[in-house]
């Protein structure tokens, strides 16, 4: 980055304390308690990512200040601890279970919980825990449509397809009722992983649109008989997938006059659907629509 | 009756128009004297010319014929009919003509480039497709996919600022004092940027991406803050915030990395 980093952190670090003044009950306004002492230091060290010291004072204020109107906010915080020092995953896990289950956990807190407790299923289970994938799978039915979502996105990541396709009704479901982009491209790349004959179904079953269905790209390069490149994608996801091609295959293309907006307003707009693109190096690239 | 002195092979190459002249010359003033030859001529002609029409047929049977198994069942055929001795109709007597051991071989060779010709054609028009994603269904390699999600997380994460900053100049930005300065949508917005902020961390924990990534982490613990506040603040306590954001140029610094990001991973 062009700037030091290191000044903009402690900035948002005073936001962030100032921040949590206002969060905090009146009485913070006043002298502050030992619990509250304790648990605006953990949060400084949190944002400096001093991992173990804030652990101890946020494990402080569980162990002896069980009342105290930080408690619930002190264990979620921990749980934030634990996710980030290597080996204490488990930990992590269990401290998150136990949050989400504190009567007066916060919804916020709640959703990144339940998030956190996705992503650390998912790092164990890459591990090789197995078992611990249940975490994630038990979400694809959870209440909250965005934590429901979150845990069929990452179960597309599983390599293993018979786990993955456990996804595919969810992340359907995702494309066909869901209007945020963000969320449907998403979900048509876990069903391209998981099973692109489901997103072939699903997009069929879209209303018919003036759109094309199928973006094509063929990357041959020079002496080579087999392309390099083969893609076979919806047209919704093809600026996405124009703009992550390799930077040199990107060379050649604005070599010869075009970049990834000329390309998809050709292809949109003209009848001539087949654009055919001869690099210096000798590498075609051919990108047609069906 | 006086046998026809015409030799039948003659005929397929003289409707083709493969004879020689002299032969084709004599095949042709036969036809006109011997109306027998002439109804079979004209009978083999209609047979040539549907076997042109059913070429689309042939293209989608061709796909399914078992080729190990043809011969022995066309041999099959032509045996179990071989020994009928009741009166057959013409189209039948064009089958018996083309089945006769003399023309057999013509016959055979005529199925066999009328199939040949069909499958010449499927072949030259469709589309070569061959490997991974040559059919007519969705296709991209696992690695093509992660570099399409390294590219969704750059943008996302340059939208995901760019937000950020709205949030940060609404709940911050209003002058001290102003009324009906709460930060309730603010909030709300931190919220739903919470939300979205889980989907970029695989990405943004890739190296290329460290750098975006502890910003992005700091905003996000500024927001969990934020999701958490009520809309009754008190506005002095507001105002101590808003101008530390101002004398810091937090904002600004956003900003920065935004335009890297912008600029390309």
């Amino acid at each position: 980055m062009g700037f030091n980093m290191k000044k903009i952190i402690p900035t948002i670090g005073l936001v962030i304390v100032l921040g949590l003044g206002l969060a905090a009950p009146p009485r913070a306004f006043a002298q502050a308690s030992p619990d509250e002492k304790l648990f605006q230091e953990a949060k400084l060290l949190i944002f400096d990512k001093k991992w173990e010291t804030a652990l101890d004072k946020l494990q402080e204020i569980v162990d002896s200040h069980a009342k105290s109107p930080y408690y619930s906010q002190a264990v979620f915080y921990k749980g934030e601890c634990l996710s980030s020092i290597k080996g204490r995953e488990r930990d992590a896990l269990q401290t998150y279970k136990e949050y989400i289950q504190l009567p007066d956990a916060n919804p916020s807190l709640v959703e990144k919980s339940e998030g956190s407790i996705i992503d650390l299923a998912y790092a164990l289970y890459d591990k090789g825990d197995r078992p611990a994938l249940k975490d994630v799978e038990g979400r694809l039915g959870h209440p909250n449509r965005a934590v429901k979502y979150y845990a069929a996105y990452k179960l597309s990541l599983v390599p293993d397809k018979a786990i993955a396709s456990k996804a595919v009704p969810v992340l359907e479901q995702i494309i066909r009722t869901e209007k945020d982009p963000e969320l449907t491209d998403r979900a048509r790349i876990g069903l391209l992983r998981v099973s692109p004959e489901s997103l072939k179904s699903v997009e069929g079953r879209r209303p018919a649109t003036e759109e094309p269905r199928m973006l094509r790209i063929r990357i041959t390069k020079k002496g080579q008989k087999e392309p390099v490149l083969v893609l076979n994608i919806p047209w919704s996801l093809a600026d996405l997938a124009l703009g992550a091609m390799d930077e040199e295959d990107k060379a050649a293309m604005r070599s010869k006059g075009y970049d990834i907006n000329k390309i998809m307003n050709d292809l949109a707009k003209s009848k001539e659907k087949l654009i055919r693109i001869e690099g210096d190096d000798g590498t075609i690239i051919e990108i047609w629509i069906e | 009756m006086k046998e026809c002195p015409m030799k039948k092979s003659d005929w397929l190459a003289y409707l083709s128009g493969d004879l020689e002249e002299g032969r084709r010359t004599t095949v042709a003033e036969h036809l006109k004297e011997c109306p027998e030859c002439r109804k079979e001529e004209a009978e083999l002609r209609r047979v040539l010319e549907g076997a042109d029409a059913v070429k689309g047929e042939i293209q989608q049977a061709l796909r399914e014929v078992d080729w190990d198994a043809l011969p022995g069942r066309i041999a099959d055929y032509v045996y179990a009919g071989a020994g009928k001795p009741e009166k057959l109709s013409a189209g039948e007597r064009v089958r018996m003509w083309f089945l006769q051991a003399g023309l057999r071989p013509v016959a055979a060779g005529i199925a066999l480039g009328v199939l040949l010709g069909s499958l010449g054609m499927y072949l030259a028009l469709r589309r070569p497709e061959t490997g991974p994603g040559g059919g007519r269904g969705y296709y991209a390699s696992g690695e093509f996919l992660d570099r399409a999600e390294l590219e969704m997380a750059r943008r996302e994460t340059v939208d995901y600022l760019e937000k950020s900053q709205y949030v940060l100049l609404d709940f911050f930005g209003t002058p001290s004092g102003q009324a009906g300065a709460r930060p309730a949508a603010s909030v709300a917005q931190a919220r739903e940027l919470l939300s979205k902020k889980k989907y970029l961390n695989r990405e943004l924990e890739k190296f290329q991406m460290a750098k975006a990534k502890a910003i992005c982490d700091q905003i996000e613990m500024l927001f969990l803050e934020l999701a958490q506040l009520s809309d009754d603040l008190p506005e002095a306590e507001l105002a101590k915030v808003r101008n530390l954001m101002q004398d810091r140029q937090l904002l600004l610094k956003i900003s920065l990395v935004k335009k890297e990001l912008q600029n390309g991973v």
